[in-house]
């Protein structure tokens, strides 16, 4: 008897994840009190940490941990390299050379002072935590199902997709076999010249599959369902994008800003609809849907609020504030002054921020994943299947 | 204009030129951002890749649906799906070690025997896909996409030639289309790689001129031996792997279209 782990349906929607962290981007871009930052970033560690599955992709979170710690080196290495020198107390000098005309008069080295330093890794920390936002994202989603969630227009792009994604591992177990064989003829597996060795009969073997793939699908029926575009759809979805793209030139280059929002709001309804309408030349249903549920609404809720909670406060003016609101909110609290040099503060809505961070625990399981007796017998198509999804086997 | 898999009438080209031709300027557009920003604008230079990270996703499914959809015959798509796979498994044998980019020969040598818009889509299918397997995906995916796509969009559009001509004008597009790739790439994530504070900065304030120039340097300090690593990968494969994968690739395209028409013509009656 065979076993099965298959994922449940009734683990969060994707787009519910992506919609929380990216709600929780736009809070974090708001801001750059190192506090708030670093309680945020411990907050999605923590969801991710709980709530992520054994699923490959979900070891991610690793990676961006490293890459924003890598984004916070980086920016304080150029800062003292070639930093603007802002502030008074300075840490230490370097020696300053100054660069020859060509090179726009930049000087490397010289004092480094305590304020400069502070406003990098302020700015720095902000970025570490946004890609950390996106890293917990990646991690949670799982992208096999929020490609079902595709508009029907890129049917057949996300076709390719889905080929591509489960020829993969046939073609790693391919190129491996191609090694091995090399190997044991005593061959030289390093170096360039033999990787080239080994990417030809691999290629030649990936190029025969597709055909036969192909054959396969047509066999099937696919793309027998599709009709002739629809009329219209082509100019609507490229006038749209243009029109989002000047939007986006305007809001950057111009003072007119209602204009660019009205403009991008429009594109990209606009486009959304184009895609709608050229789907419709589709005849095809869709198997296995992931439903969007209560549950889905109110954790993309959660980020939406932080966003929200960030930007008003951000938005306020301190002056038109009575003192005891003043205190409370503290919009000054979310950008801290760096020269001169503050300790930052943390206010009572900046916790609530970090409470919605961490708020899809209340409302999520442990992502729980179904062990069923396998009905299929046939080997050959378990053998391709992810081992991940394979359990036992007696 | 080198041969697509399968067959394409005039009509369907035309709007595929249409599509290529709104992604190009809206591409370039949204690439050169840091040369139009306005200090008055009241946006920082750090959101605008997040304005353009929106704006990029929809062209991306506008041109995306209109290559594949109808035009694509099922083996074109297959093919598209397996060499994307090709992709998908190279990149992450390739991460990490200083330019040692093994996508784009693929793009590129599929970009110049299947024609442009096979190209393009092939570069964005397999940026897309390896990024949904090493978990990748960002505000950067919709940049690298396009540009990548680019990158087999003009490979399809390189002039007649064959032989050892051909190969040269192969591995030197290689070689230019891997620093182009990395400029563009760096120059509309600038303001994220080095923030606003330094003297390398991109400074709103200043002139695109002042701006271009800052950008050279900060370019050459940074990322210079990144781009060259690539070009120089990039002319080495196809210099090495350039006549027998051209091979197989056209052999593959021949047969398809040999069995296309039969294949059409039975199931039609």
């Amino acid at each position: 008897m065979v076993l099965e782990r298959t994922q449940t349906l009734k683990s969060l929607h994707p787009l519910a994840w992506w919609a929380w962290a990216i709600g929780i981007g736009i809070a974090v871009n708001g801001t750059t009190n190192p506090l708030l930052l670093a309680l945020i970033a411990l907050a999605l560690v923590w969801v991710v940490l709980l709530r992520r599955s054994s699923a490959p992709w979900a070891r991610s979170v690793r990676a961006y941990l490293i890459l924003g710690g890598f984004v916070i080196a980086m920016r304080v290495f150029f800062q003292i390299v070639i930093g603007a020198k802002t502030g008074d107390t300075i840490l230490f000098a370097l020696p300053e050379i100054p660069l020859p005309d060509w090179a726009a008069g930049i000087r490397l080295g010289g004092p480094i002072t305590a304020e400069a330093l502070a406003y990098t890794i302020n700015d720095a920390l902000r970025l570490a935590v946004l890609l950390l936002c996106l890293g917990a994202a990646n991690a949670l989603a799982n992208p096999r199902q929020a490609l079902r969630s595709m508009p029907a227009a890129l049917y057949e792009a996300s076709a390719a997709v889905v080929v591509a994604l489960s020829v993969a591992p046939q073609l790693i177990e391919s190129g491996q076999r191609v090694l091995k064989a090399r190997r044991t003829r005593g061959t030289n597996t390093k170096g360039l010249r033999s990787l080239a060795s080994v990417i030809l009969p691999v290629m030649a073997d990936s190029i025969e599959r597709s055909m036969s793939l192909a054959a396969g699908m047509e066999a099937r029926g696919f793309a027998r369902t599709r009709g002739l575009p629809v009329r219209g759809s082509l100019t609507l979805m490229i006038s749209s994008s243009m029109l989002a793209t000047l939007g986006a030139f305007v809001l950057l280059s111009t003072d007119f800003r209602l204009l660019a929002v009205g403009c991008l709001v429009i594109g990209l309804v606009g486009a959304g609809f184009g895609l709608r309408l050229a789907g419709k030349r589709l005849a095809v249903t869709r198997y296995r849907q992931q439903p969007w549920r209560v549950r889905d609404t109110v954790v993309s809720g959660f980020g939406l609020l932080a966003a929200v909670v960030v930007l008003t406060i951000g938005g306020l003016n301190p002056n038109d504030l009575s003192a005891s609101l003043l205190q409370w909110l503290d919009p000054q609290a979310l950008f801290p002054s760096t020269d001169p040099l503050t300790w930052p503060q943390l206010s009572v809505p900046m916790l609530l921020v970090v409470g919605l961070v961490a708020a899809p625990l209340a409302v999520t399981g442990k992502d729980r994943i179904d062990v069923t007796e396998s009905v299929r017998n046939d080997t050959m198509v378990r053998s391709l299947r992810p081992k991940a999804e394979i359990l036992v086997t007696s | 204009m080198t041969s697509y898999l399968g067959t394409v009438p005039d009509s369907h080209r035309q709007r595929v030129s249409l599509a290529l031709a709104s992604t190009i300027i809206v591409g370039a557009t949204s690439f050169a951002w840091p040369l139009f920003l306005a200090p008055s604008s009241g946006m920082k230079p750090e959101q605008a890749v997040w304005v353009f990270a929106l704006v990029l996703p929809m062209v991306l499914a506008t041109i995306l649906a209109e290559l594949t959809s109808g035009r694509m015959d099922v083996k074109a798509l297959a093919m598209l799906g397996v060499l994307a796979a090709f992709g998908t498994v190279l990149r992450p044998l390739s991460a990490g070690t200083a330019g040692f980019e093994l996508i784009f020969f693929l793009i590129i040598l599929a970009g110049r025997v299947y024609g442009p818009s096979f190209g393009f889509a092939l570069g964005a299918i397999t940026l897309f896909t390896s990024a949904l397997i090493t978990s990748g995906v960002g505000p950067w995916l919709p940049y690298q996409m396009i540009s990548a796509g680019f990158v087999g969009l003009f490979a399809g559009l390189l002039p007649k030639a064959s032989g050892k001509a051909e190969l040269a004008l192969l591995a030197s597009y290689g070689m230019l289309s891997a620093f182009a790739y990395g400029w563009f790439m760096d120059f509309a994530f600038w303001p994220f790689g080095i923030g606003n504070s330094t003297q390398l900065s991109f400074d709103p304030a200043a002139s695109p001129l002042t701006n271009l120039h800052r950008f050279v340097l900060y370019n050459l300090a940074t990322s210079m031996g990144w781009n060259l690593g690539r070009a120089l990968t990039n002319a080495a494969l196809i210099a090495l792997l350039g006549t027998p994968l051209l091979r197989l690739l056209r052999r593959s395209a021949r047969k398809a279209q040999l069995a296309g028409p039969a294949i059409a013509a039975s199931t039609s009656e």
